[in-house]
């Protein structure tokens, strides 16, 4: 076995609900700030000019990653006047799995190959 | 007719509201930073969700909900419990946002509302308002419409505003928001003996008699806490007081044992 696959093997060595949800929601650095913003504060509703506040980014690099949280099912949308205002996604089993996916965050080997895999996507 | 109220859960403050603040009503808490504002906002709040069944809401616009778990559980109030057994929300979210929100029919906030039964909110603060309407008259426009909103949903709302004066007289200001609201109390900071003390007064309550005396008041442990008024005192509101001639009269002979 060559050290690639091996590493590939090591760093697949994951709940495999989590691996998809890395590999295809979660899939950049400022995706993952925005669900851990967002499961840390699960009521908010607000804009993206809003959130760029909250978690100190630009709102130009911002929307674009909110708005493909939307298109993964992670948040949700609605139109208030002519604003856009983006909230967590109610669907129980996505706030599990997002749960889920913080908790684990906790343990650092986690955390480690989690950034492996989204370093891999943004190739 | 008996008017409903509705305690704030501080013994002192309610005593000083004759029973409450009056149900359906919107009432100002303004300050400098650290006098309490949102300690006073979040015990009204936990005080309705734990022990008076009156879900509630709060709604900031600056400080994370996280904060307010923090700084909750520090005074023993379990917010997060709360938000569990949906008694509580702790929306983050903008004015922009939640104006128009409060004008849509069925907006988020009016569901979040209705979905745990709220009866109380803690707007936190009314300051962030200032960014919507640079005039004064536009303004009071836009919070008086918002408060509308609060009351069409049936809430009972308390709303934080910064005052930037520390010590000393506050400036005169052009437009004040307190001619929209029912009820205004205002906590100061009070230099007394070298040392600062803490003030409130509630200069307003519409529809109601109150008490018309400055209190001290400290926050502890266990939360807000109001004590007796300053005795022997004058000019507590300008920040710096004086004794009165006859506590000066004391002060010098000293007292008759």
């Amino acid at each position: 076995m060559s050290n690639d696959d091996l590493a590939t093997r090591l760093m697949d060595d994951m709940d495999p609900r989590l691996l998809e949800f890395i590999r295809t929601k979660v899939n950049s650095f400022i995706k993952w700030d925005l669900v851990r913003f967002f499961h840390d504060n699960p009521h908010t509703t607000d804009t993206a000019e809003g959130i760029a506040r909250y978690t100190g980014r630009d709102v130009r690099t911002i929307e674009p990653e909110l708005q493909q949280l939307v298109n993964a099912g992670i948040l949700q949308t609605s139109p208030l006047n002519d604003l856009t205002v983006y909230t967590l996604a109610t669907d129980t089993d996505t706030r599990k799995l997002i749960n889920t996916f913080i908790l684990a965050c906790d343990d650092r080997q986690f955390r480690v190959k989690a950034i492996y895999h989204v370093i891999r996507g943004m190739r | 007719m008996t008017v409903e109220r509705v305690t704030t859960g501080i013994a002192g403050l309610d005593d000083m509201l004759r029973g409450g603040l009056l149900r359906g009503s919107a009432t100002l808490v303004e300050g400098a930073p650290g006098t309490g504002k949102s300690t006073l906002g979040m015990q009204f709040i936990y005080h309705g969700a734990a022990e008076a069944d009156e879900p509630g809401l709060i709604l900031t616009f600056e400080t994370f909900p996280r904060q307010y778990y923090r700084d909750a559980d520090n005074f023993g109030w379990d917010f997060k419990a709360l938000e569990a057994a949906n008694k509580l929300r702790v929306v983050m979210t903008s004015p922009e946002v939640s104006r128009a929100d409060l004008q849509h029919v069925n907006g988020q906030i009016e569901d979040m509302a209705q979905q745990i039964g709220a009866r109380r909110v803690l707007v936190d603060s009314l300051s962030h308002f200032e960014r919507l309407a640079a005039d004064p008259i536009e303004l009071r426009q836009v919070v008086y419409e918002f408060i509308n909103g609060l009351k069409r949903m049936g809430l009972t709302a308390m709303l934080t505003r910064e005052n930037a004066t520390l010590l000393g007289e506050t400036p005169d200001i052009e437009e004040d928001l307190a001619f929209v609201v029912d009820g205004y109390i205002l906590l100061r900071y009070v230099e007394l003996s070298s040392a600062v003390r803490r003030a409130l007064l509630v200069l307003k309550l519409r529809g109601s008699d109150h008490a018309k005396d400055i209190r001290q008041y400290e926050i502890t442990g266990r939360g807000f806490e109001v004590r007796a008024k300053f005795e022997g005192q004058q000019g507590i509101m300008s920040g710096s007081p004086v004794s009165t001639a006859a506590e000066a009269f004391v002060q010098a002979f000293g007292r008759k044992k």
